[in-house]
């Protein structure tokens, strides 16, 4: 059995690395039955890859324990979720997801690509082939997946208990699939820089693929702050681990390219600047799942190997040198077309939240690989903690949720700064009059009324955005306003699902804050009977309770709460001591409401009965996850494939040369009924 | 003229992240060492930031529920370091595991940590 998936992925990497070459010597001596011939060596490889990746599963669903991998991370008793979510709980199964994902991805490009960017194709293919060779290499030498043991264990080791939870099932492949799909815009980029065909071609390539990457980072990244807050005990969702912030850095770098890439679309603007975002996020991709893997940067998520090493740095340098070198060399073919020439307008709203959004990810990763270059170059191992990310990243943050507030109002180029400042004025008296109650309400901290002001403002200022457009459509149509709302909704999805975004990150930057500051914390332990009080919460031990089940030992603590004299709710937190494993875990209990969140951790015991607890309540932490849910859906808006109504103008047509450029479908509309005479009734 | 604006606006933005990164800095920057090389500094990490890597001293584990504090010696060979910690016990710490203690040195050569971060080797290999 191991035998066939590894000798599927020996074969994968001969055929992977053909074609890579195929290609490469197809598109530049223009031979047609080399390309042929490529293209059958990437459909192979993604076949064996598949193969490969069908193979482990049945031999984790059939407990075959004799393959090392399927004896680490699955047991007897795992259920068949676990045992399936266990192909990405190791190292070598989650490279092999990685480059079946890969794989994958280059066959729905060349399947789907058939006529537009014909000729970017056989490019972008060399490179994917390229990347995934280099995974297929690691799998057959260092990272074997088939690793047969000398003997057959009676049973698994199991997965570890704190990665039992839902977060499992999606946080990973979230992760992974996002890393992988920034795979496909760098491709095209570097296709468009290797064949000079540097117009507009490989950005419309590549939106759906940065887009879909962007959404599947995103999510993964909420659902991994969600998994840490309900499993891992210790109150928080993000720690400024090195392996969180290689999730978030790609992120916010695709975010800064979603926002260039429409400024070059429509205006032929910073296009050198577009290309180095994309290489960059796929560098920063390729280097976050480095750090995930070795040891130079301690982190909670380490799987603690290093003879992968060299192959990384080895392919880093490659990707990294490779790709700044060829935009260095086609430097001249990337003009811009035109200049930022208003300061109140779209694109300098864009290029300073593209300032800031790189601006963050470069002080990230500063502080994230200082560690490691202090000790290499200083010779003193110095870290950061996270007050240094907090610092930089909060006002940085809040910054960029302003100017997407600002930005929304601002149409490309055209308007005026006085019916900029009509569309402010509501949202901006609302917002006002909101800061001044919660000052007279006894809110004095400085960051708080900051925030106060900024997020609802940015809020506001996107509905009342979308209101007016709304009542535009309604106007030019006379529908009924939910018909036309809807009918708007649909037809530019790109448009309000950005719109949704932006709320989301409005709503999750609220639970952040408020989380963030305004959180307490208390360690107290209680004799049964015994109460304590935090923030109008009393909180009554009533004692503990030790359970016995098959596979581990449970331990809880009744814990009663009351608000005042009234009972509210009973918590009962927990420690599970597992069979199979040393460590224990803790399953914290918590309470949610729309306000705050009690949070109750059973921290230990004593022999008398005397129990230990950390105590913490989280104002609008729910708020974080709602905004997350938001953002999904937001993402999928703009995502559903199939955009509706006639693309961006290119920038060379005299559509775009002209100050006045029409932002999106809804305003041609408009102005096509506005020349139709009687179409208003 | 108009160049100049942006290129003002752009210097400001760097100057101010380059002031929150380095006040940042300042405040949580510490020290990386092991437990050999805090004691042999001693006299000079009076009052720095330090992270201080070692293995739980098998035996020297005390852990009062009732006050919540936490006391143990950190080793690395020979070289002992006693911890003092106040609040619970952390889930994975064990006698003769890696631990990462956050804190300062005192005057008597005692670490009043303010955080201990469990390395367990990985969250993802059992051991």
């Amino acid at each position: 059995m191991s035998a066939i998936g590894y000798g599927a992925l020996f074969l994968a990497l001969v055929a992977s690395l053909y074609s890579t070459f195929a290609y490469a010597f197809g598109s530049k001596g223009k031979n047609p039955s080399l390309l042929v011939s490529a293209r059958t060596g990437l459909v192979l490889s993604c076949v064996l890859v598949t193969l490969a990746v069908l193979v482990l599963l049945l031999a984790l669903i059939s407990s075959n324990f004799r393959i090392e991998y399927v004896s680490s991370y699955t047991s007897l008793d795992t259920s068949l979720a676990y045992r399936l979510s266990a192909l990405w709980a190791g190292n070598e199964g989650s490279l092999l997801f990685w480059a079946w994902l890969t794989s994958i991805f280059a066959a729905i490009v060349i399947f789907t690509r058939r006529d537009k960017n014909r000729e970017l194709v056989p490019y972008a293919s060399a490179v994917m082939m390229f990347v995934l060779a280099f995974f297929l290499l690691l799998l057959v030498s260092v990272a074997n997946p088939f690793h047969q043991l000398s003997f057959t264990p009676s049973d698994g080791r199991g997965l570890n208990p704190m990665l039992e939870n839902p977060g499992m099932i999606f946080h990973p492949p979230a992760l992974l699939a996002g890393y992988v799909g920034l795979t496909v815009p760098f491709a095209f980029a570097i296709a468009a820089l290797w064949s000079r065909k540097l117009g507009n071609d490989w950005l419309g390539a590549v939106r759906s693929w940065a887009l879909l990457a962007w959404l599947l980072l995103g999510v993964g990244n909420i659902i991994g702050a969600w998994w840490a807050y309900v499993e891992l005990g210790w109150g928080g969702y993000w720690a400024w681990d090195p392996v969180e912030n290689a999730g978030l850095m790609p992120w916010l770098l695709v975010t800064a390219f979603l926002h260039s890439v429409m400024i070059q679309r429509r205006r032929g603007m910073f296009k050198v600047w577009t290309m180095a975002l994309v290489i960059l996020s796929f560098d920063l991709a390729i280097f976050g799942t480095f750090i995930t893997r070795s040891g130079v940067l301690s982190s909670v998520h380490s799987f603690g190997l290093s003879t992968m090493d060299p192959f990384f740095w080895v392919f880093m340098v490659i990707i990294f040198l490779g790709s700044l070198g060829f935009l260095f060399s086609r430097k001249a073919g990337l003009k811009s077309e035109a200049d930022v020439d208003k300061l109140v307008s779209r694109e300098s709203s864009f290029l300073l939240n593209n300032i800031l959004l790189a601006g963050s990810t470069l002080i990230i990763f500063i502080g994230t690989v200082f560690p490691g270059l202090s000790e290499a170059f200083g010779g003193v191992r110095i870290e950061v903690g996270q007050t240094f990310f907090n610092r930089v990243n909060a006002p940085l943050f809040l910054v960029i949720i302003l100017v997407a507030g600002f930005c929304t109002l601002m149409g490309w180029a055209s308007d005026t700064v006085k019916k900029y400042l009509r569309a402010m004025l509501w949202p901006l008296l609302i917002t006002v009059l909101l800061v001044v109650i919660l000052f007279v309400l006894g809110v004095r901290q400085g960051y708080a009324l900051v925030a106060a002001f900024i997020c609802p403002f940015v809020f506001l200022a996107i509905l009342f955005k979308w209101f007016a457009e709304v009542r535009q459509s309604r106007r030019e149509g006379a529908q009924n306003i939910l018909v036309a709302g809807a009918g708007l909704f649909w037809k530019n999805r790109p448009r309000y699902g950005g719109y949704l975004v932006h709320l989301s990150l409005v709503v999750m930057a609220v639970g952040v804050l408020g989380s963030s500051i305004y959180d307490v914390q208390q360690d107290v332990s209680l004799k049964q009977g015994e109460s304590t009080t935090l923030q109008g919460y009393t909180l009554v031990f009533g004692g503990l309770d030790v359970q016995e089940t098959p596979d581990k030992q449970v331990v809880s603590a009744e814990v009663s709460v009351y608000r005042g004299q009234d009972f509210i709710a009973d918590l009962k937190p927990e420690k599970f001591f597992h069979r199979s494993f040393e460590q224990p875990v803790t399953e914290v209990a918590i309470r949610s409401t729309v306000a705050e969140d009690l949070y109750v951790i059973l921290a230990g015991w004593d022999a008398d009965g005397t129990a230990a607890f950390t105590i913490l309540v989280n104002p609008l932490v729910i708020w974080l996850w709602i905004g997350g849910v938001i953002f999904l859906i937001g993402g999928i808006v703009a995502f559903w494939p199939g955009r509706p109504g006639v693309p961006a103008p290119k920038p060379d047509s005299a559509v775009a040369k002209k100050d006045v450029i029409v932002e999106d479908e809804i305003e041609r509309q408009v102005r096509r009924r506005r020349r139709k005479p009687g179409t208003r009734k | 003229m108009r160049k100049r604006r942006y290129l003002v606006g752009g210097i400001i933005i760097i100057l101010a992240i380059t002031y929150l990164a380095y006040t940042g800095f300042r405040a949580s920057a510490a020290y990386y060492l092991t437990v050999g090389e805090t004691v042999a500094q001693a006299s000079s990490l009076n009052g720095e930031n330090l992270r201080v890597n070692g293995k739980i001293a098998a035996g020297s584990v005390v852990n009062d529920i009732s006050t919540l504090t936490l006391k143990f010696d950190m080793t690395e060979g020979e070289k002992r370091l006693p911890v003092v910690y106040k609040g619970p016990m952390p889930d994975n710490f064990r006698a003769d595991t890696d631990v990462v203690v956050e804190g300062h040195l005192d005057s008597s050569g005692v670490i009043l940590a303010d955080k201990i971060l469990t390395k367990c080797p990985s969250k993802y290999v059992p051991q």
